[in-house]
C-alpha cells in the first residue's frame, strides 16, 4: 500500500498537476486563437467595463435576476463551489504536505471547519445529482458524462471524510483520496469542469455583448 | 463506611495510583504534544522501546540530534531535552518548525528505510 500511496503522491500528482496548469494554459490558448480566426470581430464590442460589471454581479449570490429566481439553488451552487475551492487549499494536511516537499506553508483552516465544509461539498453534489434527474429542464441537457463528472468532483471529499474519520481501511482509502484528486486535477481543463476555466470569459463576452449592442443588463 | 471497605478502597486507589506512575515513567507510547496550543490532530502513537528495538537504534542521537551552527554535533545527543526546547511552533531559516520536525524525523526515515508508517492517519490515530 505504501508503494502505492508514493506512486499516487509522487509521480502521479506530478504528471496530474502539469496536465491541470498545462492543460489549463493550453485550453485558453486555443480558444482564444480560435476567436482570433474566426470570430475577430467580437473584440470590436468587447470592453473592461461591461466585462467586469458583469462578472460582478454574478459573482455576488442574489445580484442577479436568475439568482433571485432561483433561491435554494442559489444558496447551494455558492456555499458548493467556495468549500470546493477552498477547503482543499487551505486544508492543514495538506499544507504540511507541501511545507514537507517544497517548503512553502500558508494559513489553514482547524479541521473541525474543514471537516465541515467537506460535508456540505458532498452534500451539495448529492443535490446536483437529484437536480439533474427530477427538473426536466435539467434533465434535458444532460448526458452520461454529467453523471462522471460530479463523480470526480465529489470522489475526493468523499474518500478525504472516510479517510479523516478513519473510517473503513484507513490506508486504502488515502490511497484512493490521493488518486482521486489526481484524476481531478487532471480531468478539470478537458471535460465541462474547464467552467472554471472559461466562465469569467464567458462572462465578460455577455456582458459586452448586452452592453455594448443590446444596451442591455444582462443580469 | 465501614472501615474494611475503606481500607481496600484506599489501597486500591494507590495500587492504581502507583501502577499509572510508573507506566508514564517507563513506556513512553505516544510522543508529546503539550507543546501545541490547540493540537488538530491525535497525538502520534510512538511506542519508544519496542520501536527502537524493533528498528535497531542504539544510538539515541539517531533522533535526539543536536545542531550548531547548520551542522550536526557527531558525538552529542539531546535526549536530557524536549524536542520543543529546539524546534519552536513557527521554525525559523534552517530550523524546522515542531511539527516539521516530527514529520521529518519519523515519516523521513521510514520513507528511506522502506518501513513504518508515512500516511497521516497511520500516526495520527484517532
Amino acid at each position: 500500500m505504501h508503494t502505492f500511496y508514493n506512486f499516487v503522491s509522487g509521480p502521479l500528482a506530478w504528471v496530474a498537476f502539469i496536465l491541470f496548469f498545462g492543460g489549463s494554459i493550453y485550453r485558453i490558448a486555443s480558444m482564444l486563437k480560435l476567436v482570433a480566426e474566426k470570430e475577430r470581430f467580437i473584440f470590436s464590442y468587447m470592453s473592461w467595463r461591461y466585462s467586469l460589471r458583469s462578472i460582478l454581479h454574478w459573482i455576488i449570490p442574489f445580484a442577479t435576476v436568475n439568482w433571485r429566481r432561483q433561491p435554494v439553488l442559489t444558496v447551494v451552487t455558492f456555499t458548493f463551489h467556495l468549500c470546493l475551492l477552498a477547503t482543499p487549499i487551505f486544508l492543514l494536511s495538506h499544507v504540511v504536505l507541501w511545507d514537507e516537499a517544497f517548503n512553502v506553508s500558508w494559513w489553514t483552516l482547524p479541521d473541525a471547519v474543514a471537516d465541515v465544509m467537506t460535508i456540505i461539498v458532498i452534500l451539495g453534489a448529492v443535490y446536483f445529482l437529484v437536480r439533474r434527474v427530477t427538473q426536466p429542464e435539467v434533465k434535458f441537457v444532460t448526458s452520461a458524462s454529467d453523471f462522471v463528472i460530479l463523480t470526480i468532483v465529489a470522489a475526493p471529499f468523499i474518500t478525504g471524510f472516510l479517510a479523516y474519520h478513519q473510517w473503513l481501511s484507513y490506508p486504502l482509502m488515502m490511497c484512493l483520496h490521493v488518486l482521486a484528486g489526481d484524476i481531478l486535477l487532471a480531468a478539470m481543463p478537458f471535460t465541462r469542469l474547464s467552467h472554471m476555466l472559461f466562465s469569467p470569459f464567458t462572462r465578460a463576452y455577455m456582458g459586452s455583448e448586452f452592453g455594448k449592442v443590446r444596451h442591455a443588463r444582462d443580469w | 463506611m465501614k472501615t474494611v471497605t475503606r481500607i481496600a478502597l484506599s489501597l486500591a486507589i494507590g495500587i492504581v495510583l502507583a501502577i499509572t506512575s510508573a507506566w508514564s515513567q517507563d513506556d513512553m507510547t505516544i510522543v508529546d504534544n503539550a507543546a501545541f496550543d490547540n493540537p488538530q490532530r491525535t497525538p502520534s502513537v510512538f511506542v519508544h522501546d519496542a520501536h527502537n528495538e524493533a528498528a535497531g537504534i542504539d544510538d539515541c542521537a539517531e533522533c535526539h540530534h543536536v545542531y550548531e551552527d547548520g551542522k550536526r554535533l557527531e558525538d552529542e545527543s539531546s535526549e536530557d531535552q524536549s524536542c520543543s526546547e529546539c524546534h519552536d511552533l513557527k521554525g525559523s531559516g534552517g530550523q524546522p518548525s515542531l511539527i516539521k520536525a516530527f514529520h521529518t524525523s519519523c515519516k523521513g526515515c521510514h520513507q528511506a528505510q522502506k518501513k513504518g508508517p508515512i500516511m497521516c492517519g497511520e500516526c495520527h490515530i484517532k
